[in-house]
């Protein structure tokens, strides 16, 4: 084996891949974007552990963009339709960051969206920060995302110290309204970036509230039996537990602490797994009772809520959730700000987004009353909402309790669990 | 310490129910002697097939088996027959065809994703069946009952391939084949219908295994993966080819993951367990009970 | 004019070729690819070393990379030490634990040794998972590390444009493929080989055959590790599941065995050509059908193990042969 003869043969036909990948790339970008539409790219997790949720965002992007097309487009760049651009994350880092650099620069998108799970989202606005494209985050709660100093982030959801501090306020005031002592707290979450950083935040909230922390349990997100985690609290008997899970881990849990007949006098999720559409239909009447704290409900106090939600089941067959809702809202966003700025100059695009005070409109129903972006690009109204899931005659579903004004009419939430 | 009794008993039997997953994996490795990536994805087909099985017809999950273990065997026999039985003759005089691997991963992520592409990605789990949620009470302990039944179905199968292996005309040819398949050859078996009907008898395993799952696991199409490298540290540990092994594998690891939450975090459980691994393939390769072949 | 003049002026085309090409391509989209390109055939190369020559089937290599991105990272981020440093340093670390590991693995069987490469590689994963902090060392746990964007310039490898990140992969990836050349034609290759074939005969002529493997393991684990640094400087985030995951163990190997292990160019043909398939598949089809290019990617890893188990340089060789045979104007083939 002549290994010098061997190695150049290779190296010929490594130039003659070279060379037509070469010529296939300098033809393929000098195709350019017609003007009479704005490209807008979307980073999301279509395949792999998260893509369940990414599908139900792109899902919600489709309708928004479907309606504003139909409605004439935008207006103050001629009537210019929206276009979308899908990319799968895979929930990888690096395919996020691949795909944002081939977005910006081949398919030459004027914002970007994105990317669900926060690992992928932090070096994707990087990305999109050095090139200066609007990067909008619907939901990736991690509070460093709008705290990395970047002027072209803005993110729509609350950030994770946010939904943290609503879980314990709406654990004070249960116990003022029903007078329950809540003494015991344990924090059982996945072990990931999501989990642990809400779980860092739990133990100083606690303190601060004078609970005990009798739990402290990471466990991985995979696991293929969750008893071990379950045997734990019920032996140590806490108060409240609180839940950071995915959706398959949130199935197994809530079955197996159903199952080993855990007595807690409250359950808080965390959204993500709990608020995932098949967690209802999985866990089934074991999830009675829990709380989720979510961004959105399909009962939010809200014009235009019940008919919106039936639009989007009648299409994709299940409910509208806390990252689809997002999603539609950004999508309203970024025309609402495309209006104002009238060009898709990125800097004025930036501009137009920086100074939104959306309020009105088909993308309103957030349960909140206004979108505005703070000088860091957080979304300052964002607030979020607690769920109970009951069966009050018609099947499960999720009943919005917190904070009380959104409370739907003529519901007390349960509280303390009924201790079978 | 009636806490780690209760512990112990559900490790015994989550672990037979691992055990019962791998034990298709040691057929398959101990006849083939190649690693088959894809056993995750044939437990994961197993899963769906046992799923749509009981759905469509409300039957008890149990008796589902009488529809996928006839359907996974033919599944792994074809599998085995038409898309790794070409490398096998390709690599004849190769030992250890490591082609076989890529092969077999590639078949993993063929099955994974088009199921992915084919019943979406949404959990599923069969709502109302006789076994959900039952839990067996022994005093302050609280037993998993579908549990239970997956440790009974281990051993009943556990045993019935044994039986196999050692009194039956096929299984013997099987047995032969693995330990020298040119003498075996010289002898009269027709070797690639032998591994034809290894893989097929290993995917009907995991048949099994999934249906035992099934009555209080979730269905999606990733769900093989967590059980893949599981499965092969288990193999490994009670000894490549040992059916009692695998049971025995199983039943360890599972003891692991249930015993040891109580004195850390569950996250470290995998640390440990991996540990375990390199310890053992240090220590005595062969597993606990695995005979030095030379192969 | 011989075969190997002829062979030697495509080799420097190609080199110029390579030099020259991000004058030709400006988009900083392509030139990412290409770098990718280029360092997933600097990494199979380097695996190639211990997966090819020494004949046995490691699937843990992303310990290494993770081992060098971290600690360069670790490094630059608490100590201000310059990341060319930490590269170092980082591979040193590797090499330490290839050795350890290295040491009582080649003892084992084939499908054994994979599956003892897979179990350190997932032990090392889980425990820089659950790590925050390893001594002075902040590791944090599955969260990551991020690396800010500091002034630019070849001292703290950081840069705005993709140009620096192309030149120094490619330097990089000529780097060892000259150095797989150079082992080829050594006594250890020649030790590799024949410990990979026939060990017994080997040992039996005195080849000290488990020294050559350990060599061969240390040299893979180093230059892994270098590679683990260029990734972090290029993406300036990394956390134990993209650095240290299974998957690209997996793709590593199975790119170099696809391109064909043992030969020289087979990893990098591997990389060249399956890279942008992958990618390619996941643009097309990502958004439409999901899962798609994991489909076709799993078909082809099928299909060329079925047909063409040696890898696809081997058809790709006896074309070039033939050409080269053609061009010259003889008419007996050269084996």
């Amino acid at each position: 084996m002549d290994q010098g003869k061997r190695n150049t043969l290779r190296m010929n036909w490594t130039i003659v891949v070279l060379l037509a990948t070469a010529m296939i790339f300098g033809v393929g970008s000098t195709l350019q974007a017609a003007d009479t539409v704005v490209r807008i790219g979307n980073i999301i997790p279509l395949s792999g552990p998260s893509a369940s949720v990414g599908q139900q965002g792109k899902n919600a992007r489709e309708m928004a963009v479907e309606e504003i097309n139909a409605a004439g487009g935008i207006k103050s760049l001629g009537g210019a339709k929206l276009e979308m651009i899908y990319a799968d994350s895979e929930s990888k880092p690096e395919k996020g960051v691949a795909e944002a650099e081939r977005l910006i620069n081949t398919e030459k998108v004027n914002l970007l969206t994105g990317c669900w799970n926060s690992a992928v989202t932090y070096p994707t606005t990087a990305v999109a920060e050095r090139y200066g494209v609007p990067f909008i985050v619907p939901v990736s709660v991690s509070d460093k995302i709008t705290e990395q100093g970047f002027k072209t982030v803005f993110r729509i959801a609350a950030k994770d110290s946010w939904w943290t501090r609503d879980q314990f306020a709406f654990l004070k005031d249960m116990q003022a309204e029903f007078g329950v002592e809540l003494k015991t707290v344990a924090f059982v979450y996945e072990n990931g970036d999501w989990g642990k950083g809400f779980a860092e935040q739990w133990k100083k909230l606690a303190q601060n509230a004078g609970y005990k922390v009798v739990l402290d349990e990471p466990y991985p997100s995979t696991a293929t039996d969750l008893s071990p985690v379950v045997q734990k609290i019920r032996r140590a008997r806490p108060d409240v537990l609180l839940l950071v899970s995915n959706a398959a881990d949130a199935i197994l849990l809530t079955n197996t602490l159903a199952e080993y007949k855990v007595k807690v006098k409250a359950i808080i999720g965390s959204g993500g797994g709990h608020a995932d559409p098949s967690f209802l239909k999985a866990a089934g009447q074991n999830a009675r009772f829990i709380f989720d704290i979510v961004e959105w409900e399909t009962d939010v106090n809200k014009p235009g809520v019940p008919e919106i939600n039936a639009k989007f089941n009648s299409k994709y067959g299940y409910n509208l959730a806390g990252e689809s809702v997002d999603a539609y809202a950004a999508v309203y966003v970024i025309a609402d700000a495309l209006e104002r700025a009238g060009s898709l100059d990125p800097v004025k695009i930036r501009e137009a987004l920086a100074t939104t005070n959306l309020q009105s409109g088909p993308g309103m129903i957030v349960s909140y009353d206004a979108i505005e972006f703070d000088a860091n690009g957080q979304n300052k109204h964002a607030a979020l909402s607690i769920v109970q899931i009951n069966d009050i005659g018609k099947g499960l579903e999720r009943i919005t309790v917190w904070p009380k004004s959104a409370r739907r009419a003529g519901y007390t939430p349960v509280f303390p669990m009924p201790q079978k | 310490m009636i806490y780690i009794l209760e512990d112990a008993i559900n490790g015994i039997l989550m672990g037979s129910i691992y055990g019962l997953t791998a034990l298709g994996l040691t057929v398959i490795f101990g006849v083939l002697k190649v690693i088959n990536f894809a056993h995750g994805s044939l437990l994961m087909v197993g899963m769906y097939v046992a799923y749509w099985s009981i759905q469509l017809t409300g039957l008890h999950p149990y008796i589902a088996l009488i529809f996928v273990v006839p359907v996974m065997f033919l599944f792994g026999y074809y599998l085995q027959d038409i898309v790794i039985k070409p490398i096998f003759k390709a690599e004849k005089d190769v030992r250890e065809p490591i082609t076989v691997i890529i092969v077999t991963t590639g078949i993993w992520y063929i099955l994974d994703n088009l199921t992915l592409l084919i019943f979406g990605p949404q959990y599923r789990t069969i709502a109302d069946n006789p076994l959900r949620g039952g839990m067996l009470e022994v005093g302050e302990m609280l037993i998993s009952i579908p549990k239970l039944w997956g440790f009974v179905t281990a051993i009943l199968t556990a045993l019935i391939i044994y039986i196999f292996f050692q009194k039956t005309r096929i299984g013997r040819a099987i047995r032969a084949t693995s330990l020298d398949r040119e003498a075996a050859s010289l002898m009269g078996i027709n070797q690639y219908k032998v591994y034809n009907i290894a893989f097929g008898i290993g995917t009907a395993v995991a048949g099994v295994a999934a249906v035992t799952l099934v009555p209080f696991y979730n269905v999606f199409p990733t769900v093989g993966v967590l059980f893949d490298i599981k499965g092969f540290i288990i193999v490994v540990l009670g000894g490549l080819g040992s059916i009692g092994g695998a049971i025995l594998g199983g039943i360890i690891i599972g003891l692991i993951e249930s015993v040891a939450p109580q004195f850390m975090t569950a996250t470290w459980t995998e640390a440990i367990v991996y540990g375990l691994f390199l310890l053992v393939l240090f220590v005595k390769p062969s597993g606990l009970f695995g005979v030095k072949y030379d192969w | 004019m011989t075969s190997k003049t002829v062979n030697q002026i495509a080799l420097a085309l190609v080199v110029l070729m390579a030099l020259v090409l991000p004058l030709f391509v400006r988009s900083a989209t392509y030139l990412h690819i290409l770098i990718l390109v280029y360092l997933y055939a600097y990494l199979t190369t380097s695996w190639n070393l211990v997966g090819g020559f020494a004949g046995v089937l490691p699937l843990g290599h992303s310990a290494f990379i993770g081992i060098g991105a971290y600690t360069s990272t670790i490094l630059s981020l608490q100590y201000g030490i310059s990341p060319w440093i930490g590269m170092l340093a980082g591979g040193v670390l590797a090499t330490a634990a290839g050795v350890l590991i290295g040491l009582p693995t080649f003892k084992m069987r084939g499908a054994y040794f994979a599956l003892a490469t897979i179990a350190f590689g997932e032990g090392i994963r889980v425990m820089v998972e659950n790590i925050d902090n390893l001594g002075p060392f902040n590791l944090n746990g599955p969260r990551g590390l991020q690396i800010p964007p500091l002034d630019t310039g070849l001292a703290n490898f950081m840069f705005a444009d993709k140009e620096p990140y192309y030149y120094i992969i490619l330097v990089m990836l000529m780097g060892v493929i000259g150095l797989t050349y150079w082992i080829s034609r050594s006594k250890l290759g020649y030790a590799l080989n024949a410990g990979g074939e026939e060990p017994e005969a080997a040992m039996a002529l005195g080849v000290n055959v488990a020294r050559a493997k350990l060599i061969a393991m240390a040299m893979s684990s180093f230059l892994t590790a270098l590679a683990g640094t260029f990734y972090a400087q290029l993406t300036l985030y990394i956390h134990p599941k993209s650095i240290i995951s299974l998957d690209l163990s997996f793709e590593i190997a199975f790119i170099a065995l696809i391109g064909g292990r043992g030969s020289i160019a087979g990893p990098v043909l591997g990389a060249l050509l399956l890279r942008p398939v992958s990618d390619f598949s996941r643009i097309y089809f990502g958004a439409t059908l999901p899962g798609m290019h994991l489909i076709i990617f799993g078909t082809v890893l099928v299909l060329v193990m079925i047909f063409q188990p040696r890898g696809i340089q081997e058809p790709l060789t006896r074309a070039y042969q033939y050409m080269i045979n053609r061009f010259l104007g003889k008419t007996t083939r050269e084996s």
